[in-house]
């Protein structure tokens, strides 16, 4: 039993890692046709029909070239931090719930559930993803520092302020849901939001910080400073080449499809579907069109990120941190003690 | 006179245990670096390495095998990697190097606090240490630039005072491990919360002087509930029936009813002393007015 247990849990990993590594490929696609739109281009439309082989040909390309190690990087730290980028940007998805997770998972064989989820029952699921997610800085500051090259540098420093500022309101902002569902598990979350409204109709404000907060975090635009190119050449990846590079871009692209995912469950119910999906339908056509239903969702937020890239300009960096510190953060103490002043008193 | 409990440690352990300490002690004291950054003879460094290594195996004389073999094993990896990481922390020439292997420490921490049922504990761990400190920490070395090595790195303030409690430190942990320590084929204080209470019964000689009371409770009672794992802090169920409670009641939610039950005043003290640090920061980080020297003076 615990054997195939820990058999599944495997096999789990290892679709969640194939499937989303081929997603960010695809979304590097779709990133580069929503840039083409924006522009009134065509984009790629060479590598097979519509271009839809082009992420194949990237990433052999990103593959195929030649990797050069400058003879002044420290080579241990600057071999090291593309993979703190794309370790930490996976091991976020350990435990976020993909589909049906518990009592309206399906059935397998022999009567144990499927949960749609890697490590099913972690009671402080969104403080892990959160945990993880402030790990992530490590990679882009140790580029920055391990590459020796003043862009490269200012980068690194620019990003460990940004992120540490933003992780702050980022933070604050989901208390709000917290406290409404009594629970950090993001499963009871999504029921909570399934029997009763979506987080964005009792959470407004707490849905606009995550969401600002969320693209900082991502270092999307409009607050790529870690790599603004007209100031920067690429930041704190200007000495990387072929995979190493590719591996920040990895990276960048797990971390939009994990803020995606955490905003759809968060604030928009998850799989739920109001009169049309309920914690009651159970067995695997449910299961499937959950996870289906939550899948549009996050692809939908997702070109909502890519959809912002091309309209609002970068931040000036001193108007970066004023933003976080001067409105952010207030806003998210003045939301939290207001959702905390209405659940006690609405609740008790 | 206080009499001695039965599971104090056997004199033979005893003994093996201090001799481990004073060893250590000693090679510590040898290896680490002169006050005043003198350079120390070759023959000082093996000797300190050698009485340091005979510590060591001195103190693995006590290894149990462990009992499960999955947790036993993850037990040892973050346990061993923590350790590593500590002496790397402090050994390493480049600061930055240092503060990594910092956050490799607390990491490792964080992943045997897991082990332990402790989620949030993990958590808040990495968030606060790994995710904001340590990058500060970062964020400052690598602003800092190191010009060459400067001679207050390569010497030690006071060498004898830090071994002295540091090993003291280590001293009363092994006391403490040593009579928690169950003998091969015992039960497993995991298992049994009881009799974990039992046999940390030495450590409180003090506490017997007041008549074996705490306040309105024994001191049994008190201690029971200090070894409870945060699985098992259930806000909703009888104290005294805490022991048998339902695993699947949430961690978070216990440990919060218990910090604001039982630890009350600590909470609200520690929330005071952060609003008076953070008072404190921003009237130091208030910006002082530039002294102009005034082009003229009406009293001159």
């Amino acid at each position: 039993m615990t054997f195939w247990a820990i058999c599944l849990i495997v096999l789990k990993i290892g679709v969640v890692v194939g499937v989303s590594q081929g997603a960010v490929a695809y979304l590097i696609l779709v990133e580069r046709k929503v840039a083409a739109y924006a522009q009134d281009r065509i984009g790629p439309n060479r590598a097979g029909p519509f271009g839809l082989l082009q992420p194949l040909a990237d990433g052999a390309k990103m593959i195929l070239k030649e990797d050069v190690i400058p003879s002044y990087v420290d080579k241990p730290l600057y071999i090291l931090a593309p993979a703190i980028a794309i370790i930490a940007a996976m091991i976020g998805f350990a435990v976020v719930p993909f589909g049906p997770v518990g009592a309206t998972a399906p059935d397998f064989l022999d009567g144990s559930r499927i949960d749609f989820q890697i490590a099913p029952g972690i009671d402080i699921g969104i403080l892990y993803v959160f945990a993880i997610g402030s790990l992530g800085v490590y990679g882009v500051v140790l580029a920055g520092w391990a590459s020796n090259n003043k862009y490269s540098f200012l980068g690194g420093i620019r990003s460990s302020a940004q992120l540490i500022s933003y992780e702050i309101p980022l933070g604050m902002s989901i208390l709000g849901m917290v406290l409404l569902t009594g629970s950090l598990d993001l499963n009871s979350i999504i029921n909570w939001q399934d029997s009763h409204v979506w987080g964005i109709v009792v959470q407004p404000i707490g849905f606009l910080l995550f969401l600002i907060s969320g693209f900082a975090e991502t270092n999307r635009l409009p607050f790529d400073l870690p790599e603004s190119e007209q100031e920067l050449v690429g930041g704190f990846h200007t000495e990387y080449s072929a995979m190493k590079f590719g591996m920040f871009f990895l990276g960048e692209y797990l971390h939009v499809i994990t803020v995606s995912y955490l905003i759809v469950i968060l604030f928009f119910g998850g799989w739920d579907i109001p009169f049309l999906l309920d914690q009651t339908q159970t067995g695997w056509f449910w299961a499937f069109m959950k996870a289906s239903v939550m899948l549009g969702k996050v692809g939908m937020l997702v070109f909502f990120i890519m959809w912002v890239r091309w309209t609002l300009p970068r931040f000036r960096y001193d108007t970066l941190m004023e933003l976080a510190w001067k409105s952010l953060i207030p806003l998210a103490i003045v939301n939290f003690i207001a959702t905390a002043a209405i659940v006690q008193l609405v609740y008790s | 006179m206080i009499e001695m409990p039965d599971n104090f440690p056997a004199i033979s352990d005893l003994f093996r245990a201090i001799l481990a300490i004073v060893c250590g002690a000693i090679g510590t004291y040898l290896l680490l670096p002169h006050p005043h950054g003198r350079i120390k003879a070759r023959n000082v460094h093996i000797l300190g390495v050698g009485l340091t290594a005979l510590g060591l195996v001195l103190l693995a004389s006590f290894w149990n095998a462990p009992a499960s073999l999955i947790s036993g094993f993850f037990f040892y990896l973050f346990g061993l990697s923590a350790l590593g990481g500590a002496v790397l922390t402090v050994t390493s020439r480049n600061p930055v190097y240092s503060a990594l292997w910092f956050a490799a420490v607390v990491l490792s921490t964080a992943g045997l606090f897991l082990l332990a049922g402790a989620q949030f504990l993990a958590a808040g761990t990495i968030i606060v240490y790994a995710g904001a400190i340590i990058v500060t920490f970062l964020f400052v070395i690598m602003l800092a630039q190191m010009e060459g090595k400067a001679r207050y790195d390569r010497s030690s303030r006071s060498p004898a005072a830090a071994t002295f409690t540091s090993y003291l430190l280590l001293w009363s942990l092994v006391f403490a491990v040593l009579c928690l320590r169950v003998p091969v084929g015992g039960v497993s204080p995991a298992t049994n919360q009881a009799s974990l209470a039992n046999r940390l019964r030495p450590t409180t000689y003090l506490l017997d002087i007041y008549g074996g009371q705490m306040g309105s409770r024994s001191i049994n009672s008190v201690l029971r509930e200090s070894v409870r794992p945060t699985a098992l802090l259930d806000p909703r169920k009888d104290r005294s029936k805490v022991a048998d409670a339902d695993p699947t009641i949430p961690h978070v939610a216990g440990l919060g009813a218990t910090m604001f039950t039982d630890h009350l005043i600590t909470v609200e003290l520690s929330g005071i002393l952060l609003f008076v640090a953070l008072v404190g920061a921003i009237a130091i980080a208030q910006p002082k007015k530039p002294i102009r020297p005034t082009i003229a003076t009406p009293s001159a």
